[in-house]
């Protein structure tokens, strides 16, 4: 079977299950997850949902990637590319 | 349904506890928790199959211990819940990230367990992508049972450190070093208090050593982590040794850490006429998992007691956890005793979320007026940002008072204020709740 996996910027990332997002980037290598509206990198930081740093926007809503659970078929967006 | 007698919110270690409690005296309780299972992060649960990260046989002990029991107490405990605040109707507002509906809740009475969160003190560079809290990397290490990956550098202050580094190198991938700005080793009056009266703190303490040394992992003690520059895809850490030299050590990742906080940002205070509100465990009094444990279990039978019109006093142990806390921080106190704020470039970023930096804050500062915590907040955006200040509300306070000495010290809640909600939430969700329109209507 093979492993799940969700999409950032066009990348399938490999998932495990009960993992979160911020997880699967960080063993993706994944360290920049975009930039924010002033240019700030958006970057995994506290890994407790109290930073906002590393938000992502995740199925059409923004969201902490340390809180969210990974899901098959997930798209993630960095911030930059989240329009609007 | 029945009326929620206690809500808890944060099913870490105080949470659980002050659930068991309130459970056992026979009260409808649920617990909110924002993450999917409970532990909060020092009892981060490993996914499926991952290894188990290495922690001392006591606290495994504890963890299971309470664990068990929670399991056993069969509260209520609602996942994915993000709490947001209290109204000033009292009611508890959260958004429930299963759904993305917004949540209001009614209860007689509110534990806010909502844990610490770690300090970082500003140094150039530390916004950039690489760069972490070391707690932050120790919670994802307990998720996936994987080391971080490739060269990573701890550096700050504390004993999360050595515990976070012995936990790499159990796993596969020991730290390339560990900067720490205290000396332990030279603060023989602390090392001897927590030896004599707390053995197996100093006990754990060695073991973690003892496995930094057996994987070569230098712990450069009254060291300073300077600043922080790309190296192509890495990143390069320019430190300052206990002889004053500079040297540069290369990274993939960065792990900061310069002690813990209580996480109470922006919680407004116990309005009188609402339900009783009580702050337990690390969320009251930043002194890790075991006073959590106790601190959660009084405050469990506080509420159960006051719903019955008794009172009930602090946790006895707490005393004994309060000095031992006490002793690892002169234990650890930094070498350096220049304030650690003082020498920061301009253009070090103080608020990430704002990009607000030194020379934005001195600026600020610099004129006749006297700004407040507050009117630097609405001035000049520090502390306005998506961390609700967080992790820059204590540094720039702090930052003031240094430039200030003859006004009176700004406290971090200066510049944060308290409001709902403390953490931000999807305007959909809230538009949707109906809670703009219900407010309307009662006026």
């Amino acid at each position: 079977m093979t492993a799940p996996i969700f999409r950032f910027k066009g990348r399938a990332i490999p998932f495990r299950p009960g993992e979160s997002v911020a997880a699967a980037l960080d063993a993706a290598g994944v360290t920049l997850l975009g930039h924010d509206a002033l240019g700030q990198a958006n970057r995994y930081f506290c890994g407790i949902g109290a930073c906002q740093n590393c938000v992502a926007l995740i199925d059409g809503v923004v969201r902490e990637t340390c809180l969210t659970l990974a899901a098959q078929g997930m798209v993630v967006v960095p911030m930059e590319d989240a329009g609007g | 349904m029945a009326e929620i007698d206690v809500l808890i919110v944060g099913a870490g270690p105080a949470g659980m506890a002050a659930a068991i409690e309130a459970g056992k005296a026979g009260l409808r309780v649920v617990v909110l928790e924002q993450h999917q299972t409970p532990g909060g992060a020092i009892f981060r649960q490993a996914i499926a199959d991952a290894p188990a990260v290495r922690i001392p046989p006591r606290v495994a002990a504890i963890r299971h211990e309470l664990s068990a029991a929670f399991a056993a107490s069969r509260i209520e405990t609602r996942y994915g819940h993000v709490f947001l605040g209290i109204d000033s109707d009292g009611f508890v507002l959260a958004e429930d990230r299963n759904t993305g509906a917004f949540v209001t809740l009614k209860a007689k009475s509110i534990v806010l367990a909502l844990g610490a969160v770690e300090k970082i003190l500003p140094r150039p560079g530390w916004e950039r992508a690489g760069v972490s809290t070391a707690g932050g990397l120790q919670v994802m290490m307990k998720e996936t049972g994987r080391a971080p990956a490739g060269r990573v550098l701890l550096a700050g202050n504390g004993p999360l450190l050595v515990a976070v580094a012995a936990q790499m190198a159990a796993l596969g991938n020991p730290p390339v070093a560990v900067i720490e700005a205290g000396d332990p080793f030279r603060r023989f009056a602390a090392g001897v208090a927590l030896a004599a009266f707390h053995q197996h703190l100093a006990v754990e303490a060695f073991g973690y050593l003892r496995e930094l040394r057996r994987h070569r992992v230098e712990w450069q003690r009254g060291a300073t982590l300077q600043r922080i520059e790309r190296d192509g895809e890495g990143l390069i850490a320019c430190v300052r040794n206990s002889a004053g030299e500079i040297k540069f050590i290369r990274a993939d990742r960065i792990g900061l850490h310069d002690g813990i906080r209580s996480n109470e940002f922006g919680l407004a205070p116990a309005n009188a006429r609402g339900p009783l509100v009580v702050h337990a465990g690390d969320c009251r009094e930043a002194l890790g998992a075991e006073a959590a444990i106790a601190d959660g279990r009084a405050a469990g039978m506080r509420v159960a007691a006051a719903l019955r019109g008794f009172t009930h006093a602090e946790p006895r142990e707490l005393t004994r956890l309060r000095q031992a806390e006490a002793i690892l921080s002169r234990l650890f106190a930094p070498v350096e005793t220049a304030h650690p704020l003082a020498a920061l470039p301009d253009d070090t970023v103080l608020c990430r979320c704002e990009n607000r930096n030194v020379g934005e804050l001195k600026a600020l500062c610099g004129g006749a007026d006297g700004l407040t915590g507050r009117e630097v907040k609405h001035h000049g955006r520090f502390a306005m940002g998506s961390c609700q200040g967080r992790f820059c509300a204590d540094n720039t306070a702090a930052l003031m008072a240094h430039l200030r000495p003859d006004l009176p010290a700004p406290q971090a809640r200066d510049l944060t204020g308290t409001r709902w909600p403390i953490r931000p939430v999807p305007i959909a969700a809230l538009a949707a709740s109906g809670v703009g329109q219900a407010k309307e209507q009662e006026i």
